[in-house]
């Protein structure tokens, strides 16, 4: 480590460059979206701003900062997102740890398993679930939104997977110390579980951000939007199968015109989930000395 | 019955005098608010009154709707207001008694998934708006009332007047055993009439005029795309606007397969039916000049008459081209000016647009034109115990337009008119306004003489087109002013031109207008995709006698049962 | 007894989730019988009529449904295989970044796209593939003829792959790097004592220790063999590229068009979920019974 060779060097250069590309490659999008936020509306309709904004104006965003759809639509999401985290954690937690116990110590395991498992292949569409979404009575609230996926099979498996990672030793200590499942669960899986936490957290909390379709189906007046559901509306075409434009159609379609707000809307709608990334990180870094001291 | 005489007659009367009178006195506004204190104090009961197209319930009804809307267009309009805050409702409660409850609202892109949801969970409003598709559905269901009644009783003569403007045709065809089960908003037919707009600008200063035939289309096209007419020293632009969908509702290949006598379709993957000579309805789609035109576009799209790359793009992308400048040459309906040419008008200040008939073979062509252009529906739940409400609710919202509520009926004052249903438009809308517009432009005035229910409608397009013509640009700019002008009033402009056409005859009628057959419906989705596949490669260069076999497989494939469903459909129509 | 009451908590623990589950998973698939009728939403499933397997037979009749169904195969295959490789490949590179804030950006970029919709993200693609693109400046300049990639049955299929790949790719390799940091770091140390060089670490001790989770994202991912990205291709194709582009969500989508035809949805629904299953239960018993090793 103290005298690189001349290949390490050499690797090191060309992963940095690799990386490098693949960094600009993840970002160009975001660039293009905030120049055309940030251009004219004349410009960016005839589709003339790539990644310079052409005719520089921050009007897109003084008018955004009035939009009070955004804002509401905004606080909607985290409220989502907070809530929707919180109960997606602790049900993934406390599924997976049952689960991820050998069959030896649980018999059951693989039944429930694959009891979880088939419903990430199975579903019984549109219609029903939005019939079982309304018997249950959670139609128009915020729960129509957590409830029905309140359970992320995934990411429970992933779960499951790092518990599985987590040395044996661990839980017998515990045991013989007399401790039960619950206060293995709490004081000796979940420090040690940070990273894999952090992981399905990120997960979950993406998830809920970008989900938008279910807003349409179980929410019955925008104004409890959230963000993307309201975003989604923005964006949306008009139905490809229609043959002639009503009067009403077209003074949509003179609406939508507004490219440079509509862009402004999407990339500060962005925003705030990806400063999520970074922050998480922390904990990534932090699981792993965990970890290690551990040991 | 006979009870009903005495009002009808009165609004008889009052019909003439409005139709008479069209600019008719100010105070004809009174009659609402009278008739309806008239009605309240004489009013007991629902059962025991006289019918009053306007008159206010004793005992509030309720009325559960659901709608698809967009948000307000207008930026005068109160931030951040929902439909529930319409000043329309809260003036309906006042006047009717009526109070409206969304059981949900949607974003109207969304509309019709929310709508499938709650037919299927069997959750419907009291009134609804319905499309065609979703009407049979419900009518089969039997789960529509009988508006006969209601309609006789409760049309205002407005509505009255605008329902029979085309015979009673439109009504009929949504009635059942003589059964009224909707009340068909229907328009001109003639907005689908396709026309060529084409940069003025460009014309003269490559010294052509506009063309009338195939070959002067081709000569000028060619100049645009080789003679750099935005002079800017680049190879930058091409002739005609494509995209690709086909067949579509704007930047499409209607009109340029009409004008070689072709009829392939209607506007979507569906043929236009056309009548062989012994009255059996025909395909348009499997005709010769189907084969002819799309000869031609292979050699202009070899050309570069047509982009490169059409086959890509889809509306968005032309209407960027056209905004861009890129392309001076586009088929479409009467209202391109009002979007997105104005796009390109603010953008470029050079840029002038015009309207010809769509060329033709040897002189100019003939564009498609449906029968019945009806695409919404008011339609009431056979649950609801008060039908004749949603009549009132027409009532009320033609009655809206009047000069008298203009002080109030403002956006600025919360009144939102597309987020409130159920409303009729006057068929001849577009027709009102041109020629009340046009009549006030010559005579030099500040503002219109109409007053009555399209008041509305009229006076704004007014105020656009004085502002264009005096060059003001402080309430909107040069192109949004100029696009509702030269829409909607200009002599030479899209409806402009489009009376014209109506009125030489210079059209063909697609003669099927009845719903989806069964095959239509089975192998639709199929036969559309064997379309697009083969026209999009013969275009782009396969062998014409691609055409031959695309025709063998589209009648075997389901179009032969479809053209018997169809011509079935004629001999029961006229039976 | 022992075992039960031993087992009793976990059982307990499983009982929030397995409520939830049948509920919300398992309550709606009731509505799988629409497979087997001619489905009419306004009477709902008691009173549409059965008609067997008509919807799988009309489906599986319709021309170029094999053609389709090849075409989802390829591109899922195509997707799959990559998803696993090149975020397996920047997580170990990125493993190999000593500077922990270029580390964080690198990650931070990969994982942006993710926050795109296709819709968003289409106009971009096609325009950056288009013929006055930077894909075709750049082919130009090193001399090459350009190409209309988008409209090219040859290329198009590979942009799919490759722009869903690069949307994508953040996912798993966070699960990855996730899955580097669980491994115990005394055995770098040993390793290090031992004078094995990173080359050798990363062979004998980093593949390892991911093998598992690799394993369990590769099976997984084979139930998605019969969905090849809907929503992508939706946006992204034309007619031209219908012989190499299209698949069956796309398909199907288009069926729906004209009229709501719930029946046949629901069959090929049904058919794909058979599917999928029957290729992740194959593996994990083949694993488990020649391995002894359990997936999940």
């Amino acid at each position: 480590m103290h005298n690189p060779t001349l290949s390490r060097r050499l690797f090191v250069i060309g992963n940095t460059l690799l990386l490098t590309l693949v960094t600009l490659l993840g970002i160009i999008p975001f660039v293009h979206l905030l120049s055309v936020s940030l251009s004219s509306n004349t410009a960016a309709m005839a589709g003339e701003v790539k990644l310079w904004p052409v005719g520089f104006n921050l009007d897109a965003y003084r008018y955004l900062g009035e939009k009070a759809e955004f804002f509401r639509s905004l606080w909607m999401s985290v409220e989502r997102v907070v809530l929707g985290t919180v109960i997606n954690l602790f049900l993934v937690f406390i599924t997976a740890y049952p689960l991820s116990k050998p069959g030896s110590q649980f018999r059951s395991r693989t039944a429930y398993v694959w009891f979880f498992a088939i419903t990430m292949f199975f579903g019984g569409g549109l219609i029903p679930t939005y019939m079982v979404v309304k018997m249950t009575g959670v139609i128009d609230s915020v729960w129509a939104l957590i409830l029905p996926g309140a359970l992320n099979v995934w990411n429970m498996i992933l779960m499951l997977n790092f518990f599985r990672s987590i040395p044996r030793e661990l839980d017998e200590a515990a045991t013989i110390d007399g401790a039960g499942h619950w206060t293995i669960l709490w004081r000796v899986y979940l420090p040690v579980s940070l990273p894999s936490i952090a992981t399905v957290g990120l997960f979950t909390i993406v998830g809920h951000w970008n989900s938008w379709f279910d807003g349409i189906l179980y929410l019955n007046s925008p104004d409890k939007y959230p963000l993307q559901t309201y975003l989604s509306t923005l964006i949306m075409s008009i139905n490809s199968q229609m043959t002639s434009l009503s009067i009403e159609q077209l003074e949509a379609m003179e609406n939508l015109s507004e490219k440079t707000l509509r862009t402004a809307q999407i990339f500060m709608g962005a925003l705030p989930i990806m400063l999520v990334y970074p922050f998480l990180q922390k904990y990534f870094v932090k699981g792993m000395t965990v970890g290690s001291v551990k040991e | 019955m006979k009870r009903i005489a005495p009002w009808k007659t009165m609004f008889a009367a009052a019909m003439t005098i409005s139709l008479l009178s069209v600019t008719a006195c100010s105070n004809s506004s009174d009659t609402p608010a009278n008739s309806a204190q008239a009605d309240t104090s004489g009013e007991e009961g629902q059962e025991t009154t006289t019918p009053e197209p306007l008159g206010k319930y004793a005992d509030t009804v309720t009325v559960t709707q659901v709608i698809g809307f967009n948000p307000p267009e207008d930026p005068r309009i109160p931030k951040g207001i929902t439909p529930e805050q319409n000043a329309y409702l809260k003036d309906l409660k006042e006047m009717l008694n009526i109070e409206v409850k969304y059981k949900w609202t949607v974003p109207a892109s969304q509309y019709e998934q929310k709508f499938s949801l709650a037919m299927a969970s069997a959750d419907l409003p009291d009134i609804l708006e319905l499309d065609q598709k979703n009407f049979e559905k419900l009518k089969k269901q039997g789960m529509l009332a009988d508006l006969t009644q209601a309609y006789e009783d409760y049309a205002s003569p407005a509505l009255k007047k605008y329902m029979e403007s085309d015979g009673g045709f439109a009504m009929k065809a949504f009635s059942a055993d003589g059964k009224l089960l909707a009340i068909p908003g229907f328009e001109d037919p003639f907005l689908s009439a396709q026309l060529l707009w084409i940069r003025k600008d460009w014309l003269d200063k490559l010294k052509l005029g506009p063309p009338a035939t195939m070959d002067e289309l081709e000569q000028v096209a060619l100049a645009f795309v080789r003679q750099d007419p935005d002079g800017n020293g680049k190879d930058d632009t091409y002739g005609i606007a494509a995209q690709k969908s086909l067949f579509y509702w704007g930047f499409d290949m209607r009109g340029l397969f009409n004008g070689f006598g072709a009829y392939p379709s209607v506007g979507d993957g569906q043929s236009a039916w056309l009548k062989d000579a012994e009255g059996r309805l025909i395909p348009g789609l499997i005709q010769p000049e189907v084969k002819t035109a799309l000869g031609k576009l292979q050699s202009w799209y070899k050309d570069g008459i047509l982009d490169k790359e059409f086959a890509l793009k889809d509306e968005n992308k032309s209407v960027e081209d056209i905004t861009a400048g890129k392309v001076g040459i586009s088929y479409g309906e009467w209202w391109y000016p009002n979007w997105p040419l104005n796009l390109n008008v603010d953008k470029d200040p050079t840029a002038e647009w015009m309207a010809v008939q769509i060329p033709g073979l040897d002189g100019s062509g003939q564009s498609l034109v449906p029968k019945m252009r009806s695409n919404r529906l008011v339609a009431v739940n056979q649950k609801f115990k008060h039908p004749e409400a949603a009549i009132k609710m027409i009532n009320f919202y033609l009655e809206m337009g009047n000069k008298a509520y203009m002080e109030k009926n403002k956006p600025e004052n919360g009144y939102v008119y597309n987020w409130f249903n159920p409303r009729i438009y006057n068929p001849a809308q577009i027709e009102t306004i041109y020629t009340e517009v046009n009549k006030a432009l010559e005579a030099n005035q500040t503002e219109i003489t109409l007053d009555d229910e399209n008041y509305k409608n009229v006076a704004d397009v007014f105020k656009a087109s004085k502002d264009y013509l005096a060059g003001d640009t402080t309430q909107a700019s040069k192109g949004v002013n100029w696009g509702q002008y030269f829409s909607r009033a200009a002599k030479d402009g899209g409806w402009g031109l489009t009376r014209q056409i109506k009125e030489s005859g210079a059209f063909v009628h697609n003669e099927f207008y009845g719903l989806p057959t069964k095959t239509q419906v089975d192998k639709g989705a199929q036969l559309d995709k064997l379309m697009l596949e083969s026209f999009t490669k013969i275009i782009m260069g396969a062998p014409l006698d691609e055409y031959d076999q695309f025709v063998a497989s589209w009648k075997a494939l389901g179009g032969d049962q479809i053209t018997e469903e169809v011509n079935a459909w004629l001999s029961e129509k006229e039976g | 007894m022992k075992t039960f009451r031993r087992e009793y908590p976990l059982h307990l623990m499983l009982l929030p989730g397995v409520v939830v589950t049948l509920i919300y998973a398992y309550g709606p698939m009731a509505g799988l019988v629409m497979a087997f009728q001619q489905f009419e939403p306004l009477a709902g499933f008691f009173r549409s009529s059965f008609i067997g397997f008509d919807n799988f037979t009309y489906v599986f009749a319709l021309p170029d449904f094999e053609r389709v169904v090849w075409n989802t195969v390829i591109i899922s295959i195509a997707k799959m295989l990559l998803f696993l490789l090149v975020p397996l490949i920047l997580a170990l590179l990125l493993n190999e970044v000593t500077k922990r804030w270029f580390s964080r950006l690198i990650q931070s970029a990969i994982f942006l796209p993710f926050f795109l919709s296709w819709t968003v993200l289409g106009g971009v693609i096609i325009e950056l593939f288009s013929l006055s693109g930077p894909v075709n400046g750049l082919a130009e300049a090193m001399g090459l003829d350009p190409v209309m990639f988008m409209l090219d049955n040859s290329w198009f299929r590979g942009i799919i792959i490759g722009t869903d790949v690069w949307k994508g790719m953040g996912y798993n390799m966070i699960v990855m790097l996730a899955a580097i940091t669980g491994i115990n770091a005394t055995l770098y140390e040993a390793a290090q004592v031992d004078g094995a060089s990173r080359w050798k670490q990363m062979l004998h001790i980093t593949l390892p220790g991911m093998a598992p989770i690799v394993i369990l994202l590769g099976v997984l991912s084979l139930g998605g063999i019969l969905s090849a990205g809907f929503e992508q291709i939706l946006i992204l194709y034309n007619p031209t590229v219908y012989e190499g582009g299209d698949v069956i969500d796309t398909f199907v989508y288009r069926l729906g068009m004209f009229s709501q035809q719930y029946g046949p949805a629901a069959a090929v629904g049904l058919f794909k979920s058979v599917i999928s299953v029957a290729l992740v239960a194959g593996t994990y018993y083949a694993a488990y019974k020649y391995n002894g090793y359990r997936i999940f």
